[in-house]
Order: structure tokens, then C-alpha cells, then sequence
């Protein structure tokens, strides 16, 4: 515990790209519509979900005018502080080997936030990503990301809530929520799962689904997919 | 390692790019460069794409997953399905090489995923890259964008392009020069004639005096000609007594093509226009062959000239140029269909006139009958001949074997003739040669008692194929005795309709054609559908047991069903997905017969799943559920007991 304090204190002070990223955000408008915005939608691969598991991959892909820009994408493999050889990293189909050549969290960090510049972020499960993404962020730029998130989690309940009615008039609360299993439920194109940037892909496909079906194709700006889906919007940190 | 290259386009791109023509002949790095510019969209199902005369085009549309249609809608919002699209089929190539608006409206039918490709890195392709602009030049020729074409010329043209599309396009209305010329029926044939004189026109239309839009008749050229002029009439007689009544009409939103078909088959030249029960004006046949040049009224006309059986053979071999014309025009199957059978039809009617002429007349009056595909009027390139002769019950022994020798003669003459003008023989026999489908009337109403009360499998065969029946040449009133016969012995028992009907629910739906398709990708599995059997056969199937169980006279499939929605046994919505879905398969058939002629093969009715795009297993798919909706039907009315 002690370590772990010591190696937040020389990061006191917060790196450029963060301060960036904070002045992006100082005044944001959500009344513009959805097309006006930039989305990334990432996804991140864990060695585990432990306290002291890490970030091993990140994959993006940027939405702008509510397409998916295949061409812009972000790709890395990220060296974790703790390699353990025993660690379950078999099923993202990324060996030890290739960790240890990757560049480390303080490298990748910087780039990622540079690719999201002004845009929304999105992931299925976001909370968790986001968990890893500013714990690590605080431990190396010396602050969390600002940048706007949306959970397509949400926005799929959100979704099952407004227009699966079953017949007794009540909906289903029960709903999977697993990402392979909504793509079999909505009949998405299907990407292969446990790839950071194809699990991105395919939460990206989700969202343009989701934003596009949410209310019958009525939403249009960003604050009435805000609403559609209470709460959308994590707090500003 | 630093990780994957950041402006990597990730490979699902270049995989679907991989997959399809023309991309997929791109080298690999272009391919990769243009998967790095694609984008990706999301379009729910019943999202307008484009909308005809409108849309700016600012991609081409490669669909992920989904499919739509494109359609174009007329000024009163009636719309004409051109063309459904499905995964890996493009939109919007067209317009984009064209420097166009979009020419046909295009929306989603199924929740759908594009791959987009920015119009300049598109253009940048037709230009460099040879193969490219060919495969689009090449598909813009195909049947689909044919159709669409005529349409758009429709549309957008004046009347100066290809003259055989106005028969499809242009409504009768449109013809009309003028209003009609009448005069009242108690005028003399004198001021009939002045008047016909003064105003310039070949005919008139006869009113009921005091009454003038109650029109009763019509007076032509001809009619002038023949019934006064040459008989030496009194020209002060009224106009009554010379003209011919009651008029023909058509309605002035039907196509040329409607009126054409109606001219040859009724053997008239006037059509007096109707809109809104009034008469609005008459149109020639004059008319009508300004708009086509030649084609097929010439060649009609042609047929019923020849004064010998031989001059029949050339003819005959060609109306399926002519046919090949119509289709790529864009007419409809149920169109071709009909225009196949009137050509047939008087082929038939010159060749047995002659064939009198030649033998002397025959001891009693007889039919000749047109049955199965024929008497249904269902005929493609080259079918089979499927006739037979019915005569008068003979009066004694001598006659009958007066007859016997004859109708022998007549039969294996006709045949001969017939197999000469390209109408292959019946590999089943049934033909009026075979002694057994050339018989006196009480024999075949026995035949049609025995069929509708021994459900055996050769009886039911028969039924399905005899009852089809109608009058090829000769004496109709033989024909509708025996129609009159086969509603009476149904009416005492409809048992024969319960095995028809069994049988046609036991036919199996060829969906699984698709899924094999779709799961043998790589074409050793050798599936092929026989879109007659399979596909169309149900339909005839379904409307023969209804419209034998309501005593329904038509024989066509297409209209026995109107006649089945027009009498309610058939709901307004099943019965025009039932049209759409059947004329959708005769499409698909008739195209794949001409690939075939044009190969130099002999036609047939197998599918290779191969052969045929995206769109037309999308609409087949369709087609197919729809059997299973009639098959519904049958089965509440004929429930399993």
C-alpha cells in the first residue's frame, strides 16, 4: 500500500494530454444532434478482474456522422507491470511473448487519449473499462479522463424496456447482457469475441443499432439518448 | 512489437471486399487502401435510402447484412417494385459513374449494415482500375437495370426512344387524339357518312337518340364498306342497322400492350376508351402500330395471312425471337404469357382452317382442345404440345367410323405440322393422335365422371392435366358442355377435390433449396431447384382445386386467383402476394430459358442456385412462403380428417 502511494506522489502533477482532454470537455453541449459528435467506441482486455489485474490490449473505433470509420481505428497491446506467465491471457489469443514487446500503460495511455480527442466514449460494460483505464491514468498522467461516456448496456435496457412489452404487459427484466448473446438476439454482423478491437467493432455495430432503434428512430440529439437511457452520462470527474 | 498498425482498417473490411466481385480482383493493397476509406452505417428496416430524382448519391452502398428494394412511384404514389438487393449487392453505382441523381427510390426491408464507400475513392476506381468500370458497365446491361432503365424512360423521356417500350408503358389514355365523334342511332347511314367525312375520322359512335352519353355501338370504314357500299343498301336506312354493337371497351389507364392483347384476341381494330364509365375516345389498331413499329400484331397479322401450312413452319420459329425482345423490354411474365398464347393460339387456328381446307370439312363438328400448361395459357419458349380432339356424339355406326377415319387423318397431319412449326411432341401422349384424347363428347364426360370418382393416382394426374382445358380451334360449345359436365359431377361430390388438394399439401416447399445454398458454398453440392415442379406448380395447384370447387371457368392461373379474390374466397392481401410471388417465378423461369436459348441449350426449368442473384433468392424466398400460406387455406378448407 505504501509502494503504491509513493509512486502516485511524483504524478502530482497532471500530464499535458490531460489537460487537454479536461479543456475539451470544460463546456459540453448536449443539444446538438448525434451526427454532430464524435463517438470512440473501445474495449479493453483484462489479465483478470482483480483489484490488481491489468490493462493487457485496448481497441477503438471512431464513429463520426453516426458511421463507423473503419479506417480509423486503435490497436495496442499494452506490457503489463505484472507478468505472470500463469495468467489466463490464452483466451484473448495474445501470448506472454508478445507482452513483453508491447509498450507499457505510460506509452499507450497518452496515444489512446490523443485518438479520442473530443469524443464521446462508448463501451458495453463501460464501467468496468473505464475502472482500469483511470485507475491507470491516475497512476501515470495524474488524472482521470473527462471525456463523456455512454454504456450501450444501457441503452439496450433501455431499448428492451421501451419496446419488447410481452403479453402480460410487463417487459422482461431479465435480459442477457452478455455482448455475444445480444448479437444473436438482434441478428448483428458478427465479430470474432476476445479481440479488443473486434469486441470494439462490434459494440460500435451495437450502439448504431441501439441509437438508431431506440424510441422508433426518434432520437436525434445527444440529451434525448440521454434520456431514453437514464443515466447515461457518467459524472464529469 | 508496438501493437497492430493504427490505420489498419480492421479485416473484416478487406474479408467482405475479399468476397466480392469486382473487389475482390483488386491487388491486395489497393484492396487494404480502399478498406481504410470505407465507413460503416446502420439503417433500420424501412429506412429511405434514396429517393428517385432527388437523392444526391455521396456512396456506394456495399450491404453488410440486410437487404432493400428499389421501386419507383408514380405521380399518384403507386409503387413499382424494381429490384430487391442483398448481402454483398451494391446501390447507387448507377448514379455515381452517371454523375446523377438517383433513379429509383431504395429503402430497407430488413434492418440493414452498409459498408460505404465515399463516391471519389469509387470514381477513383472505375478509372484506374480496368476490370472495374467493366463490371459495372457489363451488370447495367443486365436484366435488372434494364427494367430499370425502361422505366426511367419512361419517366423521364419524351416519345423518341425505343418505340416496343410504349406498348408497356403508355396507357391508352394517352393515345386518345380527340374526343369521340358520335351521332345518334336514328340518323341515316348518309349523315353518318357526311359526318364521318366532315370530322375526318374512320369511324363513329353510335348514341341512343336523345341520349348521348349512352353509346350503343359503333360505325367503321369497314362496316361502310362491307354492309352498305357492297350490298347496295339503301343509304337512307338508319345508322342502326349497319353498325356493330355494343362497342368494345378498355379502360384508359391500361397499357397499349392491354389494348394490343385485346385487339388480337378478340379480332377487332376499334376500342372505344373508357374512364370513369364515360366514353372518352376510340383507338385503332392504326394507333397502336404507329406506337410499336412492327413486332407482334405484324407478325399476328402475318400468321393469319398464309394461305399454305408450310409458310406456317418459318413463322411460327419466330415468335421466340419475338418473345426474347418482350421480356428484354421488360415486359411481364403474365404478359408474355398471354401474347405466347395468342401467338400459339393463331398459329393453331391458321393451321387447322388450312388443314380443313385440305381434307374437306369433317363429318361433325369438333374442338380442339388445348389442355395442361397450354390450356392455361402458361406456355414458355418451347412446350410441349398437350391437345386433344373432341368431336359430336356420331349419329350412327357409319358416321362413327366416318369420323374415326377423319379425325385420325386430321390429328396426324396437325401434330406433323405442328412438330414442323417448333412444338415438340408430348412425351406423355397427350396428344389428339393418341385414339384415346381424340373422342366424342359423351366419351370424354364419361372420362371426367371416372376421374372425379377414382382418386388413383393416374386419375388425379389426369384431372390435373385435363381439367385445364379450353378451346384451342373449332366448336366452343362442345367445350362448354363439358365444362358444364365436370361442375356437375363436382358439385354431387367434391370427394376428388379433397385428394387433389391432399396431394398438392403434400408437395414439399423448397425452402431448404436456399439453406443448402447457402451453407455449400463452394458449389459441389449440386442442388438444383425445378422451379415448375417446385415453385409454380403449387399455384396452378391451388387455384385448380378453388376454382373447381366454385365452378370458376378460367384456366389461367393468374386468373382463376382474381376471379377467387373478386369473389372473396380469397383475401385481397394473400391474393396479390400470390400474383406477385407467381409472376415473379414465370420471370425467373422465362430469363433463365432465354440464358439458356442464347447459350444455344435447350430449355428447361432447373435452377442452379449459382445462376441467379442475390435478389432473386431473396424473392424466391418469398415466393416459396407464400405456397405455405395457400397450403393454409387449403387446409381449413379441406381439414384432415
Amino acid at each position: 500500500m505504501f509502494a503504491f502511494l509513493k509512486k502516485l506522489l511524483p504524478q502530482r502533477s497532471v500530464h499535458p494530454v490531460l489537460l487537454a482532454n479536461r479543456r475539451r470537455f470544460a463546456e459540453f453541449d448536449q443539444a446538438k444532434l448525434l451526427t454532430e459528435y464524435c463517438f470512440v467506441v473501445l474495449d479493453t482486455e483484462l489479465t483478470g478482474l482483480g483489484y490488481r489485474d491489468e490493462i493487457i490490449s485496448i481497441g477503438a473505433v471512431k464513429i463520426s456522422n453516426m458511421q463507423v470509420e473503419m479506417g480509423t481505428v486503435f490497436h495496442r497491446l499494452v506490457r503489463p507491470l505484472n507478468l505472470s506467465p500463469n495468467q489466463a491471457t490464452f483466451i484473448h489469443h495474445i501470448t506472454p511473448e508478445q507482452l513483453r514487446t508491447a509498450a507499457p500503460i505510460e506509452e499507450v495511455l497518452p496515444d489512446f487519449i490523443e485518438f479520442c480527442g473530443d469524443a464521446l466514449l462508448v463501451g458495453h460494460f463501460l464501467e468496468i473499462d473505464m475502472g482500469y483505464i483511470n485507475r491507470a491514468a491516475k497512476r501515470v498522467l495524474g488524472g482521470t479522463l473527462a471525456n463523456p461516456t455512454i454504456d450501450t448496456l444501457r441503452l439496450v435496457k433501455a431499448y428492451k424496456e421501451t419496446s419488447y412489452v410481452c403479453d402480460y404487459g410487463y417487459c422482461d427484466q431479465s435480459f442477457p447482457c452478455n455482448l455475444d448473446e445480444l448479437v444473436t438476439e438482434f441478428k448483428l454482423p458478427r465479430f470474432k469475441p476476445h479481440d479488443a478491437l473486434e469486441d470494439a467493432l462490434q459494440t460500435a455495430y451495437l450502439f448504431l443499432f441501439m441509437a438508431k432503434k431506440l424510441n422508433g428512430g426518434q432520437v436525434k440529439t445527444l440529451r434525448q439518448l440521454h434520456q431514453v437511457g437514464q443515466p447515461l452520462l457518467l459524472r464529469q470527474s | 512489437m508496438k501493437g497492430n498498425e493504427r490505420a489498419a482498417a480492421p479485416e473484416i473490411v478487406a474479408e467482405f471486399l475479399g468476397r466480392i466481385m469486382p473487389f475482390k480482383e483488386l491487388p491486395l493493397d489497393t484492396l487494404r487502401q480502399v478498406a481504410r476509406q470505407m465507413k460503416v452505417d446502420f439503417f433500420p428496416k424501412g429506412t429511405r435510402l434514396l429517393q428517385a430524382g432527388k437523392s444526391e448519391i455521396h456512396y456506394l452502398y456495399l450491404i453488410q447484412q440486410g437487404g432493400v428494394k428499389s421501386f419507383i412511384m408514380d405521380d399518384e404514389g403507386v409503387e413499382t417494385l424494381k429490384d430487391f438487393r442483398g448481402e454483398g449487392d451494391y446501390i447507387g453505382a448507377l448514379g455515381i459513374i452517371r454523375g446523377a441523381l438517383a433513379n429509383l427510390d431504395v429503402e430497407t426491408v430488413e434492418d440493414t449494415f452498409c459498408f460505404l464507400l465515399p463516391k471519389a475513392v469509387f470514381l477513383d476506381l472505375i478509372r484506374n482500375q480496368p476490370g472495374f468500370s467493366q463490371y459495372y458497365l457489363k451488370s447495367f446491361s443486365e436484366k435488372v437495370v434494364a427494367t430499370a432503365y425502361s422505366e426511367l424512360r419512361r419517366h423521364r423521356m419524351g416519345r423518341s426512344g425505343d418505340s416496343n417500350l410504349y406498348l408497356f408503358s403508355i396507357q391508352v389514355g394517352d393515345i386518345v387524339r380527340q374526343a369521340p365523334r358520335t351521332i345518334a342511332a336514328d340518323a341515316s347511314i348518309r349523315e353518318a357518312a357526311a359526318k364521318m367525312a366532315e370530322f375526318r375520322v374512320a369511324s363513329l359512335l353510335i348514341h341512343e337518340p336523345g341520349d348521348e352519353e349512352q353509346i350503343i355501338g359503333i360505325v367503321t370504314d369497314r362496316d361502310l364498306r362491307n354492309k352498305v357500299l357492297a350490298i347496295g343498301r339503301d343509304y337512307n336506312e338508319s345508322i342502326r342497322a349497319v353498325m356493330s354493337s355494343p362497342v368494345a371497351t378498355v379502360l384508359s389507364e391500361s397499357t397499349c400492350f392491354d389494348a394490343l392483347l385485346k385487339m388480337m384476341s378478340d379480332s377487332i381494330h376499334h376500342l372505344a376508351v373508357e374512364r370513369k364509365d364515360k366514353i372518352v375516345g376510340v383507338i385503332t389498331s392504326h394507333d397502336i402500330a404507329l406506337l410499336q413499329g412492327h413486332a407482334p400484331y405484324a407478325l399476328f397479322k402475318e400468321i393469319g395471312r398464309q394461305q399454305s401450312i408450310e409458310g406456317l413452319h418459318p413463322l411460327s420459329q419466330k415468335i421466340p425471337e419475338m418473345i426474347r425482345n418482350l421480356i428484354k423490354e421488360g415486359a411481364r411474365a403474365g404478359h408474355i404469357a398471354r401474347m405466347i398464347a395468342i401467338l400459339n393460339d393463331q398459329i393453331l387456328a391458321r393451321l387447322l382452317t388450312l388443314l380443313e381446307v385440305e381434307l374437306g370439312p369433317p363429318p361433325v363438328d369438333y374442338c380442339w382442345l388445348l389442355v395442361g400448361s397450354e390450356g392455361r395459357r402458361e406456355q414458355t419458349f418451347r412446350t410441349d404440345q398437350d391437345n386433344a380432339i373432341i368431336y359430336e356424339d356420331p349419329t350412327d355406326e357409319t358416321q362413327a367410323q366416318e369420323c374415326e377415319a377423319y379425325f385420325v387423318r386430321f390429328a396426324q397431319q396437325a401434330i406433323d405440322h405442328l412438330v414442323q412449326c417448333g412444338y415438340p411432341l408430348c412425351p406423355g401422349g397427350i396428344m389428339a393422335v393418341n385414339p384415346k384424347w381424340r373422342q366424342p363428347l359423351s366419351v370424354w364426360k364419361d372420362y371426367f365422371t371416372h376421374w372425379t370418382a377414382v382418386p388413383e393416382p393416374e386419375e388425379v394426374l389426369n384431372a390435373t392435366i385435363f381439367f385445364d382445358f379450353r378451346v384451342g380451334f373449332g366448336k366452343a360449345a362442345l367445350a362448354d358442355a363439358l365444362r358444364q359436365h365436370l361442375h356437375e359431377v363436382t358439385r354431387k361430390s367434391e370427394l376428388h377435390l379433397l385428394h387433389l388438394a391432399r396431394q398438392c399439401m403434400a408437395a414439399r416447399i423448397p425452402l431448404s433449396f436456399f439453406k443448402n445454398f447457402i451453407v455449400e458454398k463452394d458449389g459441389e453440392h449440386k442442388n438444383k431447384l425445378d422451379i415448375k415442379v417446385q415453385g409454380l406448380t403449387p399455384f396452378v395447384n391451388f387455384s385448380r382445386i378453388l376454382a373447381l370447387k366454385h365452378c370458376i371457368r378460367e384456366t389461367n392461373t393468374l386468373a382463376r386467383l382474381q376471379v377467387l379474390a373478386k369473389e372473396q374466397i380469397l383475401s385481397e392481401e394473400l391474393w396479390k402476394e400470390a400474383v406477385d410471388a407467381y409472376e415473379m417465378q414465370m420471370q425467373v423461369r422465362l430469363v433463365h430459358q432465354l440464358n439458356q436459348m442464347d447459350a444455344g441449350e435447350q430449355p428447361d426449368n432447373h435452377i442452379d442456385p449459382a445462376d441467379l442473384s442475390e435478389l432473386d433468392r431473396r424473392m424466391l424466398r418469398d415466393a416459396f412462403e407464400v405456397i405455405e400460406r395457400l397450403h393454409g387455406v387449403l387446409k381449413t378448407i379441406f381439414p384432415a380428417s
